[in-house]
Order: C-alpha cells, then sequence, then structure tokens
C-alpha cells in the first residue's frame, strides 16, 4: 500500500520527460516537416523550402548577441567539437558559444550558438529563452555589420531525441538556431533532461 | 487484501520506473543531395524537386549545400531562372536516392546538350586520413590524370562524365596538377590543401581552353550529440520528486502498519 502511495505521487509529481517533445511556441505557418505547401510565404525549419532569393546576405563572423525581448546581451565566442565528438561550450555562464566549424550566421545553412541556462549557482546567459515567442527578434552584430533574425518556433526536446542534424546541418535558407538546456535537472546524470531549440531565420542585415 | 494492493505497487512502480523512450531517428531513411551547375555556357538555373524549388538563380560552379530528401525516387526539373510559371524546365529526370547515401547531382556538357549526371558521395575519411577524388565535367576535355606535379598521378585516365573513386591521402599541402595522359599540364593545383577527416571532390569544370578546379568538401563537421548546457542552480531536480515521493510512500506504510497493528489488536 505504501508503495502504491509512492507510485501514485511519483507520479504526480514527476514531469514526465519521456512524453516527447514539446513546441513552446510556434508562428502560424511554419512547420516542422519536409512537406510544404507551395506558394507560403514563410521558410520552413528543414532543407528543402521555397527560397526567396533576395538581397543575398553575407555570412559574417559573430562576436555579440541582442535579444530585446528577453533582455540578453552577451559576447559570443567561438567553439569547436570536443574529443568526444560532442560540441564545446563556454565554460561561464555570461558568454554565447558559436558553433565554428558549423556555418556562419547569414549563410545558406544552420548557424548554431548555445548558452548556459544555468550555473551551479543561479540563472546563466540563456535562462530565458523559454519565454522567447515566435515573431521575436534576435541581433547578431558581426564585424562589419548586423544580422536580423526572427523566431520560428520554440521546441523542447528529451535530450537524446533532439534532431541534431534538422539543428545543425545544412539548409537552404540562412538559419539561426539557438540552444540551451530544459526541463528537469538530473543529478545524478549531471544533465538536464530536455534540450531547448529556438529555431529562427534571417530577416535583415544592416552594415555596422 | 493489503498485499494484494503492495503487490500492484510494486508492478506498478516498476513499470513506471522503465517508462517508454521512443527512439525518434528520423534520418534514417534520408538520403542526402546537393546540385552542381557544371554547364559552362548553360545560363543562370531554379532547380525544383518534385514541384518544390530548392534553389533559385544558381549560376555556373554554384554548388548547393547537402538538402535531406526521403528515400526513393523523385523528380527533378531545371528550368532556365524565373521561367517556371512560363515554360517547359530545360531538363527534367527522375532519381532515385538510397536511404543513408550522399549524392551530387551536376548538370554537365553545353546548354545544347545538357544532361544530369549524379555520383555518390562518401562522407568520411579514414582515422587520421582525408579521401579526394576528382571528377571531370569539361565537355570537350580530354582524359586526364591528376597527380603531383612531377610525381606519380593519383588518378589515371578519368573521363568526361565521370568522377574517380575517392583515394584516401595524408593530411598536407599538395602541389597538384591536372595533365593530359601525355604529361601537360591543364590546371595548376599547386598548394592545395588537405586536411585530415575531411572528403574532397574536385570537379574538374569549364571548357577545354579555360578549364578550372572547383574543390567541395563532402563532409559535414557536425556534433554527435546536444551540449550540456546547465548544471542545476537555477533548475528544479528530477530526483527531488522521486525524493518527496518516497517520503510520502514511507508516511503511508507507516501509517498503514500502525493502522494494521491497531486493528489486530483490537
Amino acid at each position: 500500500m505504501g508503495l502504491l502511495v509512492f507510485f501514485i505521487s511519483f507520479q504526480f509529481m514527476h514531469e514526465e520527460p519521456s512524453e516527447g517533445t514539446r513546441v513552446l511556441s510556434t508562428s502560424e505557418s511554419s512547420q516542422t516537416k519536409a512537406e510544404d505547401e507551395p506558394g507560403q510565404d514563410t521558410i520552413e525549419t528543414t532543407s528543402i523550402s521555397q527560397t526567396e532569393r533576395k538581397p543575398p546576405y553575407n555570412g559574417i563572423t559573430p562576436s555579440k548577441i541582442e535579444i530585446p525581448s528577453i533582455q540578453v546581451s552577451a559576447p559570443i565566442t567561438k567553439e569547436g567539437l570536443t574529443e568526444n565528438g560532442g560540441m564545446e561550450v563556454p565554460d561561464n555562464d555570461k558568454d554565447v558559444g558559436w558553433f565554428e566549424p558549423g556555418t556562419k550566421p547569414g549563410d545558406k545553412g544552420n548557424a548554431v550558438l548555445a548558452g548556459h541556462v544555468d550555473s551551479y549557482k543561479g540563472p546563466a546567459v540563456f535562462f530565458d529563452l523559454d519565454q522567447l515567442k515566435a515573431g521575436d527578434e534576435i541581433l547578431i552584430h558581426g564585424e562589419d555589420s548586423t544580422l536580423t533574425f526572427e523566431v520560428k518556433e520554440v521546441v523542447a526536446y528529451p535530450t537524446d531525441e533532439a534532431p541534431i542534424n534538422q539543428i545543425f546541418g545544412s539548409s537552404d535558407a540562412p538559419s539561426l538556431n539557438l540552444i540551451t538546456c530544459t526541463g528537469l535537472y538530473d543529478r545524478e546524470a549531471e544533465t538536464h533532461q530536455e534540450r531547448l531549440v529556438v529555431y529562427t531565420e534571417v530577416v535583415d542585415q544592416k552594415d555596422a | 487484501m493489503a498485499k494484494l494492493f503492495s503487490m500492484l505497487g510494486v508492478v506498478a512502480l516498476v513499470l513506471g520506473m522503465f517508462a517508454p523512450v521512443a527512439l525518434a531517428d528520423n534520418h534514417v531513411d534520408m538520403a542526402k543531395v546537393r546540385v552542381l551547375h557544371a554547364s559552362p555556357d548553360a545560363p543562370a538555373v531554379d532547380v525544383y524537386v518534385n514541384d518544390e524549388a530548392v534553389v533559385e538563380g544558381a549560376a555556373f560552379k554554384d554548388a548547393t549545400d547537402y538538402l535531406e530528401l526521403p528515400a526513393g525516387d523523385h523528380t527533378v526539373d531545371i528550368y532556365a531562372e524565373g521561367t517556371m510559371e512560363e515554360e517547359d524546365p530545360v531538363l527534367s529526370t527522375d532519381v532515385s536516392v538510397e536511404g543513408g547515401q550522399a549524392y551530387t547531382v551536376a548538370a554537365v556538357n553545353t546548354v545544347d546538350s545538357l544532361q544530369l549526371e549524379a555520383f555518390e558521395d562518401t562522407m568520411e575519411a579514414e582515422e587520421g586520413m582525408a579521401k579526394l577524388r576528382v571528377g571531370h565535367l569539361i565537355p570537350d576535355g580530354p582524359a586526364v590524370d591528376v597527380g603531383e606535379i612531377e610525381g606519380d598521378a593519383i588518378f589515371s585516365g578519368a573521363e568526361f562524365p565521370s568522377a574517380t573513386d575517392y583515394e584516401d591521402v595524408e593530411a598536407g599541402t599538395y602541389d597538384l596538377e591536372v595533365r593530359t595522359q601525355e604529361g601537360d599540364q591543364l590546371i595548376d593545383l599547386s598548394g592545395t590543401e588537405v586536411e585530415e577527416g575531411n572528403v574532397y571532390s574536385a570537379f574538374a569544370v569549364g571548357t577545354a581552353d579555360s578549364p578550372e578546379i572547383l574543390l567541395l568538401q563532402d563532409n559535414q563537421e557536425m556534433p554527435s550529440e546536444m551540449p550540456a548546457t546547465g548544471f542545476g542552480g537555477a533548475s528544479e531536480s528530477a530526483t527531488n520528486a522521486v525524493l518527496y515521493a518516497s517520503i510520502l510512500g514511507a508516511i503511508a506504510m507507516g501509517a498503514g502498519f500502525i493502522l494494521f497493528r491497531k486493528r489486530q489488536e483490537a
């Protein structure tokens, strides 16, 4: 009987992480599958998309990120691959890392930025990332210009189910994906149970 | 009765702990395809796959990044830029792609004889080495050898329109050249840097009079897993739930025990 009570209360308290992917925010016409609707104005998050060839954007080496809607303003550092083949991340709670072997923001493809959600003591640079909504803007500053990206979708995945290829792989439009940890923190595994991905697409480039 | 409940509890608890984790590997049956415009006199084109535009305004020597396509058959239509609405495609063909395989689909030959050639790409190099292959996409060019200047040919007798197999090459900087089989240099590729872990396709494009090399990279750098970007300092813990639940469970067990004993005594 005690065990039954244990089980029932466990279920109530414990956010089931393996229920799967949670979409926190999405713009009306964006989709997450490869099938598209022809004639749509928006650019999907997978690699086959209707490209509206516009002012061709120039890729930049990013040095600073600003997200006005959640008061983020942070330096960007270059990160590569770890010895185990994972992505390196900054060793502090203030910098945001750019996956340098991948794509430059502004170039065709997925540029990826990763930042900590919290440190051992408290919130870190991407603590409020899960508050972002479709339509919010992200500013990426480089040496000669600033790119503006618009949030298309915010999704939380159980860590092992995050679609690496979709986040880091090729894409036809210049995209920027922000990643951080989210969900409950698993003290035994020493990592969060979920990963948050904010999918954004480029909308503007201005000279500095 | 109490025993039945506790047995049920155990079963439920065990089932609850092994909650199913759906393995979502959506990319096992996807193929990667990139498109290369290798026709020296064809205008810029728009490429459609299954009636959806995948690249617009691709000019001679443009190559797309790898796009993902589900394994199976697809229709590729190539239109002169901007003419999709009004005119027939310049080139139309069905391609069949296998899951887990990468391809380069090149539009080759002069515009009057435009054709599509598909090559299978490798995306991984051997440990500590690089991979290199050569593609001959020059319509009126002779068969060629590629090797180090004053050295042996690494690739011999490559003809239009084909690509050689990949050769394993050690990382380094090489003074390579594309030359006729008699040894006359056609393209000087001195100072070619070959980096460990990379896979290269060197496509010879252009015309016999003005040939050039388009060096593409066939591998993609991508991490194997998501980074860990949190230390729990401002997050709710999963194990707290277990702790609270066990405390409640223990209290319930204790209460049950006391009640049970009281009933017995009564």
